[in-house]
């Protein structure tokens, strides 16, 4: 029969020899992580190369494309009638077509400024 | 941090905003009669107090100093939450959701998806927005209290926590929605003269504005982003053009002004159709004003508060306040600091009350076989609520706004939900062939989708991806909505007749049978 210090020299021993096995085995969460990276990666990672690739000016375009199709949507697409239903006078300085025009403008020039 | 030093003056300035304060609210009492006046105003609420309510109740005092921070470290980049994350989702949220939501005559949004849905939908959707505002109110009332009140200006914060829990909850249950509204009008006038007061002191002392630039730009090359707005989508910082335009230009922005109960309820108090959508317009034209005052000081800050190292870049404000503001305008500028608080407390408990009393008192009422109270009860019940709210928030503010940790936790959960609620929100209103059981995949899949995409390391540049975990996650509860949608049995005309957008919007019958609906 073993002695109590042959037993904890085995154990000692053992976990040692065990530890660098034990740090290198991924956890369940980090094998689901890379199991979903598996799958997604190839989905995103060419993307993400296409969109670093792309010029300065196609960022300029989408940043101010966002005020200028919100206006051209509510000035060109909306229904007169209904963008400026309800409003108490009929007047040019009520019509919400032009206060949406107002507000975004000065975005744009923003936009366009810090680029 | 040293504290700043208040004169008398300043003190006297604060004292008088503090009471004006609470005696113009105390005078709204008047016009609050009943639970409508109380909740939505007596729906008589003109466009400009709409717009001047809704920026202020969005920015918060912390917000000063957090915005400037960002600014300091990020650059202007950091002013794209007021600028891409505001106009273009005000004007989606004035001419698509704002003219639905007031035709349809709902008080909450998850009102609105209990009658596209069902009950359930509204009581989980409404619990899930009463937990986060209790939390947030908690939360905003101990940082402006302990970081703000008592590490700025040496302030007791219990002192600071309970006058203005005491004010603000005090004009809040007398005044309602009226009291928060009109407050709010002096408060953002209070916060645009603090704020200009300070940005213009600033741009004095750095020389103007090309000095500023020019200034920043020699301090490396690290510092030559600071003046662009949209940085390459390989950036790792966290606001690549494609998470701007994307995750918050169309997806988080849109939900923040289409779902949130706090922006959305002015809107449901307006006098008219035409007030309603004006208030937002007008609201996003003012906010468009916000980056200059709270992001541009932090600018500043880079030339003027020399060795402030970057992970301190939050007393970048508190620092420029002390160099450059004098007696007088510093009273001022704390006062702007209060009004953001308190505005922003009072918008977030009346909200609170209103959804309490609505999506689950009132759904519980419903499934007891009890019907809905009447307007005299609704209105003692609203007040009991927002006393007991404030109260309940002001005791548990210092342990659960010590606990940061469970706030961002929180917050990141929520964020999970906004790309897969705007989805289902979306589809319910323009698509009158999206079902119940499409809307339920849509938001329990695109959840999902949320937590896989923000827990899996590498697939965006961005160290903290969370705009285009919004994006991604909207994208796929869309397609998730529709496919079930087309697979399940279509809704009966009558249950979606006046309740999906082109009803309401242009069938004249659809109308009248919604406000039969809305009347009963």
């Amino acid at each position: 029969m073993a002695s109590t210090a042959e037993v904890s020299e085995t154990l000692e021993r053992g976990l040692t020899e065990a530890a660098p096995l034990v740090q290198n085995t991924p956890t369940v969460i980090e094998q689901i992580q890379s199991a979903f990276h598996d799958v997604f990666a190839p989905v995103f990672h060419p993307m993400n190369s296409v969109l670093a690739g792309l010029p300065n000016w196609v960022m300029q375009v989408f940043g101010v494309g966002m005020f200028v199709m919100a206006m051209v949507w509510v000035v060109v697409f909306l229904n007169k009638d209904y963008v400026n239903h309800g409003r108490p006078y009929k007047s040019i300085w009520t019509d919400l077509r032009l206060w949406t025009c107002l507000s975004m403008l000065p975005h744009v020039a923003v936009y366009l400024y810090f680029r | 941090m040293e504290v700043v030093g208040l004169h008398a003056v300043d003190i006297v300035i604060i004292g008088v905003y503090m009471l004006g304060t609470l005696l113009l609210g105390w005078w709204c009492t008047r016009y609050v009669g009943n639970a409508e006046d109380f909740f939505v105003a007596g729906k008589a609420l003109p466009f400009w107090a709409i717009g001047f309510s809704i920026v202020v109740s969005d920015i918060g005092a912390v917000d000063f100093v957090a915005v400037a921070g960002a600014a300091f470290k990020n650059g202007v980049a950091a002013a794209n939450f007021d600028w891409m994350g505001s106009m273009p989702a005000m004007v989606i949220a004035a001419f698509l959701f704002v003219p639905y939501f007031w035709r349809s005559g709902v008080f909450t949004i998850p009102e609105f998806l209990g009658r596209r849905y069902n009950s359930a939908v509204q009581f989980i959707n409404g619990m899930i927005w009463v937990i986060f505002l209790f939390l947030m109110l908690a939360v905003m009332q101990w940082m402006t209290a302990d970081k703000l009140m008592h590490t700025v200006l040496g302030w007791d914060p219990y002192f600071a926590l309970w006058i203005t829990a005491g004010i603000t909850g005090f004009y809040t249950f007398t005044g309602g929605l009226t009291a928060v509204v009109f407050t709010d009008v002096v408060q953002l006038v209070v916060m645009y003269v603090g704020g200009f007061g300070l940005l213009a002191l600033s741009l004095w002392e750095v020389g103007g504005w090309t000095s500023l630039q020019e200034q920043i730009l020699a301090k490396g090359p690290e510092f030559q982003d600071h003046f662009k707005l949209l940085l390459p989508h390989d950036t790792t910082g966290p606001f690549p053009w494609t998470g701007i335009v994307f995750g918050l230009g169309l997806v988080l922005a849109v939900a923040y002004m289409s779902g949130n109960q706090v922006i959305v309820q002015r809107t449901l108090g307006a006098r008219t159709e035409w007030d309603a959508k004006g208030g937002m317009l007008f609201g996003g034209f003012l906010k468009s004003m916000i980056p200059l005052m709270v992001a541009l000081p932090g600018l500043c800050a880079l030339v003027l508060v020399k060795d402030l190292p970057m992970e301190e870049a939050d007393s970048a404000v508190p620092e420029m306040i002390r160099m450059l503001l004098p007696p007088g305008l510093r009273g001022l500028m704390f006062a702007a600091l209060f009004a953001a608080l308190m505005s922003s407390i009072s918008g977030t408990l009346n909200s609170t009350a209103t959804m309490f009393l609505t999506d689950i008192v009132g759904q519980f009422r419903k499934w007891t076989g009890r019907g809905p109270l009447n307007e005299k009860t609704g209105l003692r019940v609203g007040r009991i609520l927002t006393a007991a709210l404030i109260i309940t928030t002001a005791l548990l503010a210092e342990p659960i706004g010590n606990r940061t940790q469970l706030y961002v936790y929180i917050q990141t959960l929520l964020s999970f939900f906004q790309g897969p609620v705007l989805a289902v929100l979306l589809l319910g209103i323009v698509w009158p062939r999206a079902t119940g059981y499409g809307g339920l995949a849509g938001l329990v899949l695109g959840v999902c989708m949320s937590f896989i995409l923000n827990f899996t390391p590498g697939l965006f540049p961005s160290e903290d991806p969370f705009l285009f975990v919004a994006w991604w996650s909207f994208v796929f509860a869309l397609v998730v909505v529709v496919v079930v949608s087309l697979l399940t049995k279509r809704e009966p005309p009558e249950k979606i007749r006046g309740l999906v957008w082109s009803s309401v919007v242009s069938d004249l019958e659809a109308q009248e049978a919604l406000e039969e609906r809305v009347s009963s």
